[in-house]
C-alpha cells in the first residue's frame, strides 16, 4: 500500500456563478457606482468581471477552473471602480475551502463584510526559538537567560499595491506590559524571503530551579525539559509581524502576523517551526462598529469538486462494468444507465462519462444504445429528445466538449457585429415607444439573422466528427423508430444544432466565450430575437405544414425568413453534418485555436544585461504553432511551431523575481520565458503546452529549472548556454491526445464518488430489483400483473441482470472507499504539524485530506 | 363579462417554467389564442400580455414561456427575477420533468431571496390518461411538500383547467401578505465569513 500513497492525486475544480448584487452602499457624494466584482484564491486575483451601474447590479457571469495550489480562501470582493484602473473596495465574502462543499451548486445570498487592510492575509513564516544561558566571564555574577529567536524565511506573502518588499517586526511582550521589539533587514521584491536573523531578548528574573520543581510536580510525561519563566516580569507572547516597507511614502503595509503564546512553557529543543500569519486583531477594534453596517449581499452559486485520484489500477473492475454498458443486455441493466437512475442532477453524470468514454472511444456507441433506450419510450416523435435525459445530456456534453471551436468560428463574427452596430431590432409594438420604428427594426433584425443563418448553414465542413458520428446514429435511431416520418430525420438534429447548441450560444454569448464584453438590455433583447428566429428556422424543416406563428408580432418576421431558399439550406446543412461518412471534415485545414490570452514574456533577442525586458503580448496557441503579437488581431511577431517546443516547466520565481512564470525551451536550449497574470492562468497554459510538448518525439529528457543569466544557469551554475539541464523533465499523463486534455483516472474518481455519494439510492434500487426478480421467479406469469400493482415506480426490464449488475457497482464502490479511507488514515499518521505543508494555525491541514472524496458531496 | 377599465391598472409578471417538451408553450398559447398547437417548435422565450379579469378584478397578464431545456439554465435567473409569479409545469407522462420541479422550485427561491413565493404546481397532460407515470396522489405529495397548489391541466382540445391554472396564480399573487422586505425573507448566512 504505501507505495499508492505517493500517487495519490488531488484535483480540485471550481466553478463560481456570480449572480447579482443588491442594496449596495450608494457613494458618498452620490454620483453613480460603476460596480465589477472580482475573484481571488487567497490574496491573488485570477477573474474580474466587467463593470455596471446600478446599486443593485445583476451581473450573471461565470468562471470555471482548475485549483493549481493549495488555498485557503476564495474570496469575491465587490468593487466600486472610481476611475480608469483605480477602484474602491465596497465589500467581500471570503469562503474557507473546507466549506465551499457545503454549498455545493446552490444559490445562496451572502453578506458583504468589510474589507481592511489588516484583514488582508496570507503566507506564512519559518521560525526557531529557545531559551540560551549566558554565563559571563565574570564568574560572580548569575548566569543570565536570553530567548533567542531565529527568523528564517517567510512563503506566499501578498503583495501590496504591486509590490513586496517584506520586514519582519518581532516583539516580545512581557507581562508588566513592556514591550521589545527588534526590526528585520529589509528584502527587495520578493514574496518569499529569507531573512536568517537571530533576535535576542532578555528574560529576567529567569530561575532554572524553580522550573525544575514544575516540572518535577507536573510530572510531565515529555521527555523534552521544559522551562517555566516565572512571574515578574514575565515574557507573555512572541510577536512576529510582516510588514511591506513603502519606503516612508506611507505607512507600512501590513502583510500578517503571528503570535505565540509563551506563557507555561518554552521548549528547549524546539525543532523550526511554520507558522500561519493571521490578521491584525488589535485593530479589528476601531472598525468593529463598521462590522454592523449593511453592505449589501451578493448570490453566487459555486460548484466545488475535490476528487482523490487514486492509482490508475484502483480503478480496473469499476472501468471495466462502465464500459461494458454499450453492450449490456439490457441497456437498462447497465452501470451507465444505473448512474443515470441514481444521480440528481444527470448532467453531473454525464460530464465525467462522457469524457471517459471518449477516452476509449466509446461514446458514440454509448448514445446509440442509449438513445435505442429512450426512442423505444417515446410517445409523440413531435418531442423526441427534448427532455432532459441521460442520452440527450451525454450529446449535449459531448458538443460542450468537441464543439467550443466550432462554435466561436462559426458565431463570433457576426455575434461581434451584433454587440458593436448596436442596432436596434424590436418588433414587438408593446415593447416600442414609437410604432414608426417598427419598420427599419425589423430590417435591421433580418439583417443580423441572414449574417446568422448563413454563418451556421456554411459551416457544415467545419463540424468536428465525433458530434457528425454522434448525430448520424442519432438520426439512424430515430427512423428505425419511426418509419416513414421525414420530419423526424430533420427534427432529431436540429433539436441538438439549432436548441441546443447555436441557440443558447446566440442568447448568452458571454457564457460560451464568445465575448467578455457587457451586453445592455437592448442588446440582449436583440441576441433573444436573433436567437428564437435562427431556433424556428432550423426547426422548420420538420413541420409538416406551415407553422403557427406564436407571437402575433413575430408573423413578419416569419413571413419574410420561412422561405424555400431557407428550409433547402436547413436540410442541407442537416443532412452533411449527420452524413455517415463525410471526406473533408478530418482533415484540419485551418488551425484550430486551443488558446488565446496576454501575458508577458521577456526579450528572447537579448543584450547579455538587458534584464528587465518584460513587455506584454497576446499570445496565441493553434493546433499547429504558438505565436504572440502587440496586440490581439495583430500579425505575429514570433511564431513556434509545435514542433519546436521541446520542453514546458515552470520557472523558479527567484530568477527574475517574478511570480507564475513558465518557459518554453526551443532548439539550442533557447527558452522563452514567461509570465501569467495569475496562478490559474499559468497552470492552463502549462498544462496545456506541456500536453503538447508530450506527443513532441524531440521532447527534453532535462530541463534547467532556472534562467540563464549572467551567464551561467542559476539552478546548476554551469556556464554553458547550451549545457543540458539539471533536473528531469515533468512526467505528465500518458497516452491523451492533443487537443483534448482527457484524464480518465480522474473522470472514473468523480463517476466512483457519484455512486458513493447516492449509495443509499443504489441499495433501494438493488432491494427494489430483488423484489422484482423473486416475485418473477415464482410466480412467472403474474409478473405483469404484479409490476403493474405495485406503486414503486423503477420497473425493471431485466430484474436479474440489473440485480448482478447493482451488486457489482456496490462491492466496486464499498472497495474504493475503503480505499480511500485507508489512504487518508495514512496521509493523516504522516502529517506532521509544523511543516511547510501543515503549518501551525492553518485548520484545513487535516480537512484537506478528510473532505470531498469520502463525504457525499451532493444531496438534494 | 364587463369591460376592461383604461385605468392603471396591476400587471402581474407570470412565467412559465419546466423541463422541455411538457407543454408550456400548449399551456401558454391555449390560455392566450384558444387553440392547441399541435406543431413543436421548442421556445426560447416567448412573450404575450393580455388585459384579463380575474375575480371580478382587471388586471394586466405579462406572461412569459421559456425554455426548458437545461442548456438554458444559465439563463433563468435573468427572467426569474423579473417574474412576479411562477407556473411550474411538468408532464405526467415524463418521470423525469417531475422530479426537476424541486429544482425550479429552490433556484426561485433562492434568487428571490424568500422563503416562500407565489407559484403553481401544474400537472399537464392528464388527457394521456393510459400513459401517465406520474400519479394525482405523487404530485399532490409534491406540492404539499414544496408549500404550494396544484393543479391539473390539459392543452388539448377541449382544455382543462388552463384559464384556472393562470388565474389560480393572479390570485396567490394577490392574496400573499403586503411585499414586506424583511417578512419571509431567507435567515442571512453568517458561515464561513471572516
Amino acid at each position: 500500500m504505501a507505495d499508492d500513497e505517493e500517487s495519490v492525486r488531488v484535483e480540485e475544480r471550481v466553478k463560481i456563478k456570480i449572480g447579482e448584487a443588491k442594496n449596495l452602499p450608494r457613494r458618498s457624494h452620490g454620483s453613480d457606482a460603476n460596480i465589477f466584482c472580482t475573484v481571488s484564491l487567497d490574496q491573488e486575483e485570477i477573474y474580474r468581471t466587467s463593470i455596471i451601474s446600478d446599486l443593485s447590479p445583476y451581473i450573471g457571469e461565470e468562471y470555471e477552473f482548475e485549483v493549481p495550489r493549495l488555498f485557503r480562501f476564495l474570496s469575491v470582493y465587490v468593487r466600486d471602480n472610481v476611475g480608469p484602473g483605480t477602484s474602491r473596495v465596497i465589500g467581500k465574502v471570503a469562503l474557507r475551502r473546507q466549506h465551499l462543499s457545503n454549498i455545493h451548486d446552490m444559490d445562496h445570498w451572502f453578506p458583504l463584510r468589510p474589507v481592511d487592510a489588516d484583514s488582508e492575509v496570507q503566507g506564512k513564516v519559518h521560525l526557531e526559538f529557545k531559551v540560551e544561558t549566558i554565563v559571563p566571564n565574570n564568574s560572580s555574577s548569575e548566569p543570565k537567560h536570553r530567548l533567542s529567536v531565529r527568523l528564517i524565511e517567510c512563503a506566499e506573502l501578498s503583495v501590496k499595491n504591486g509590490a513586496c518588499d517584506p520586514y519582519a517586526v518581532v516583539s516580545l511582550l512581557y507581562s508588566n506590559g513592556r514591550v521589545s521589539s527588534k526590526k528585520s533587514r529589509i528584502k527587495k521584491k520578493t514574496t518569499s524571503p529569507v531573512f536568517d536573523e537571530c533576535f535576542f531578548f532578555d528574560l529576567p528574573d529567569f530561575d532554572r530551579e524553580d522550573l525544575r520543581a514544575s516540572v518535577r510536580s507536573k510530572a510531565s510525561t515529555s521527555t523534552s525539559q521544559l522551562y517555566q519563566l516565572r512571574d515578574s516580569p514575565e515574557a507573555v507572547e512572541l510577536q512576529v509581524a510582516i510588514r511591506h516597507d513603502t519606503a516612508g511614502t506611507t505607512e507600512a503595509a501590513f502583510l500578517g502576523e503571528v503570535k505565540i503564546n509563551l506563557q507555561g512553557l518554552l521548549s528547549m529543543d524546539q525543532k523550526p517551526i511554520w507558522y500561519l500569519l493571521n490578521p491584525r486583531e488589535g485593530a479589528r477594534s476601531p472598525t468593529a462598529a463598521s462590522q454592523n453596517i449593511d453592505l449589501g449581499s451578493i448570490r453566487l452559486r459555486i460548484h466545488y469538486t475535490a476528487d482523490h485520484v487514486l492509482p490508475s489500477a484502483a480503478y480496473s473492475s469499476l472501468r471495466d462494468l462502465l464500459l461494458a454498458s454499450v453492450t449490456a443486455q439490457p441497456v437498462s441493466s447497465s452501470a451507465v444507465f444505473l448512474l443515470g437512475e441514481i444521480v440528481g442532477a444527470k448532467l453531473d453524470a454525464a460530464q465525467p462519462l462522457v469524457r471517459f468514454f471518449m477516452h476509449h472511444e466509446k461514446l458514440v456507441p454509448l448514445i446509440k444504445v442509449l438513445a435505442t433506450h429512450e426512442t423505444a419510450r417515446v410517445i409523440d416523435p413531435n418531442t423526441i429528445f427534448r427532455g432532459n435525459s441521460l442520452a440527450t445530456k451525454l450529446v449535449d456534453e459531448l458538443m460542450k466538449v468537441s464543439g467550443p471551436h466550432y462554435l466561436r468560428s462559426t458565431l463570433k463574427p457576426v455575434i461581434d457585429a451584433v454587440l458593436s452596430e448596436k442596432k436596434p431590432c424590436e418588433v414587438d409594438p408593446v415593447r416600442l415607444k414609437n410604432p414608426a420604428e417598427a419598420a427599419a427594426n425589423l430590417e435591421n433584425l433580418l439583417g443580423y439573422v441572414r449574417q446568422v443563418f448563413k454563418a451556421i448553414t456554411s459551416s457544415a465542413l467545419q463540424c468536428p466528427a465525433l458530434m457528425c458520428e454522434a448525430f448520424h446514429q442519432l438520426q439512424q435511431v430515430a427512423c428505425s423508430f419511426f418509419k416513414g416520418n421525414n420530419e423526424v430525420r430533420y427534427s432529431v438534429i436540429s433539436g441538438f444544432i439549432f436548441l441546443r447548441f447555436f441557440a443558447p450560444a446566440i442568447l448568452g454569448p458571454r457564457l460560451f466565450d464568445l465575448t467578455t464584453e457587457t451586453i445592455d438590455a437592448q442588446t440582449h433583447r436583440t441576441l433573444t430575437l436573433i436567437s428564437k428566429t435562427v431556433q424556428s428556422l432550423g426547426n422548420l424543416v420538420s413541420c409538416k405544414e406551415r407553422q403557427t406563428v406564436k407571437e402575433d408580432y413575430m408573423q413578419p418576421v416569419h413571413s419574410l425568413c420561412y422561405t424555400e431558399d431557407h428550409i433547402k439550406a436547413v436540410r442541407q446543412f442537416l443532412e452533411i453534418i449527420s452524413a455517415s461518412s463525410n471526406p473533408d471534415k478530418h482533415v484540419m485545414a485551418e488551425p484550430v485555436m486551443l488558446k488565446e490570452g496576454m501575458l508577458i514574456k521577456r526579450a528572447q533577442g537579448r543584450k547579455k544585461f538587458g534584464r528587465k525586458n518584460f513587455k506584454k503580448r497576446f499570445f496565441k496557441l493553434t493546433t499547429q504553432d504558438l505565436s504572440y503579437s502587440e496586440k490581439k488581431g495583430e500579425p505575429p511577431l514570433f511564431c513556434i511551431p509545435l514542433s519546436d517546443i521541446l520542453a514546458v516547466e515552470r520557472l523558479q520565481e527567484d530568477s527574475f523575481k517574478k511570480k507564475n512564470m513558465f518557459q518554453i525551451v526551443q532548439p539550442n536550449g533557447r527558452a522563452l520565458y514567461v509570465q501569467a497574470s495569475n496562478c490559474v492562468a499559468e497552470k492552463e497554459w502549462v498544462d496545456l503546452l506541456t500536453k503538447i510538448c508530450q506527443t513532441n518525439k524531440q521532447r527534453l529528457k532535462h530541463y534547467h529549472p532556472a534562467a540563464y543569466l549572467n551567464s551561467n544557469w542559476l539552478c546548476c551554475r554551469q556556464t554553458r548556454e547550451d549545457a543540458e539541464g539539471c533536473r528531469d523533465v515533468t512526467s505528465g499523463l500518458q497516452g491523451a491526445g492533443l487537443q483534448l486534455s482527457l484524464d480518465p483516472d480522474r473522470e472514473l474518481e468523480r463517476i466512483h464518488s457519484l455512486f458513493a455519494a447516492h449509495m443509499n439510492k443504489l441499495e433501494a434500487l438493488k432491494a427494489a430489483c430483488e423484489h422484482q426478480s423473486y416475485a418473477g421467479e415464482n410466480t412467472e406469469s403474474t409478473t405483469n400483473n404484479i409490476s403493474a400493482n405495485t406503486s414503486l415506480p423503477p420497473l425493471f426490464e431485466d430484474a436479474r441482470s440489473c440485480f448482478n449488475t447493482l451488486r457489482a457497482l456496490k462491492e466496486i464502490t464499498l472497495k474504493l472507499v475503503q480505499r480511500h479511507r485507508s489512504h487518508l488514515n495514512s496521509a493523516q499518521s504522516r502529517t506532521q504539524l509544523g511543516t511547510i505543508h501543515a503549518p501551525i494555525g492553518d485548520d484545513n491541514y487535516l480537512l484537506l485530506t478528510t473532505r470531498a472524496s469520502l463525504l457525499p458531496d451532493r444531496q438534494i | 363579462m364587463s369591460k376592461p377599465p383604461n385605468e392603471n391598472l396591476p400587471a402581474y409578471k407570470l412565467v412559465v417554467v419546466g423541463d422541455g417538451g411538457v407543454g408550456k408553450s400548449a399551456l401558454t398559447i391555449q390560455f392566450f389564442q384558444k387553440l392547441f398547437v399541435t406543431d413543436y417548435d421548442p421556445t426560447i422565450e416567448d412573450s404575450y400580455i393580455q388585459h384579463t379579469e380575474v375575480d371580478g378584478k382587471w388586471c394586466i397578464l405579462d406572461v412569459l414561456d421559456t425554455a426548458g431545456q437545461e442548456e438554458f439554465s444559465a439563463m433563468r435567473e435573468q427572467y426569474m427575477r423579473k417574474g412576479d409569479g411562477f407556473l411550474l409545469v411538468y408532464s405526467v407522462t415524463d418521470k423525469q420533468s417531475y422530479e426537476n420541479i424541486v429544482n425550479f422550485h429552490t433556484q426561485i427561491l433562492r434568487v428571490k431571496d424568500r422563503d416562500v413565493y407565489p407559484m403553481l404546481l401544474v400537472a399537464n397532460k392528464v388527457d394521456l390518461v393510459h400513459l401517465r407515470k406520474v400519479t394525482e396522489e405523487q404530485g399532490r405529495e409534491l406540492a404539499h411538500r414544496l408549500g404550494i397548489p396544484y393543479i391539473e391541466t390539459s392543452a388539448k382540445d377541449p382544455p382543462l383547467n388552463v384559464d384556472a391554472a393562470f388565474q389560480e396564480v393572479v390570485r396567490i399573487i394577490r392574496n400573499q401578505p403586503a411585499f414586506d422586505l424583511e417578512k419571509g425573507r431567507r435567515g442571512r448566512r453568517r458561515c464561513c465569513i471572516v
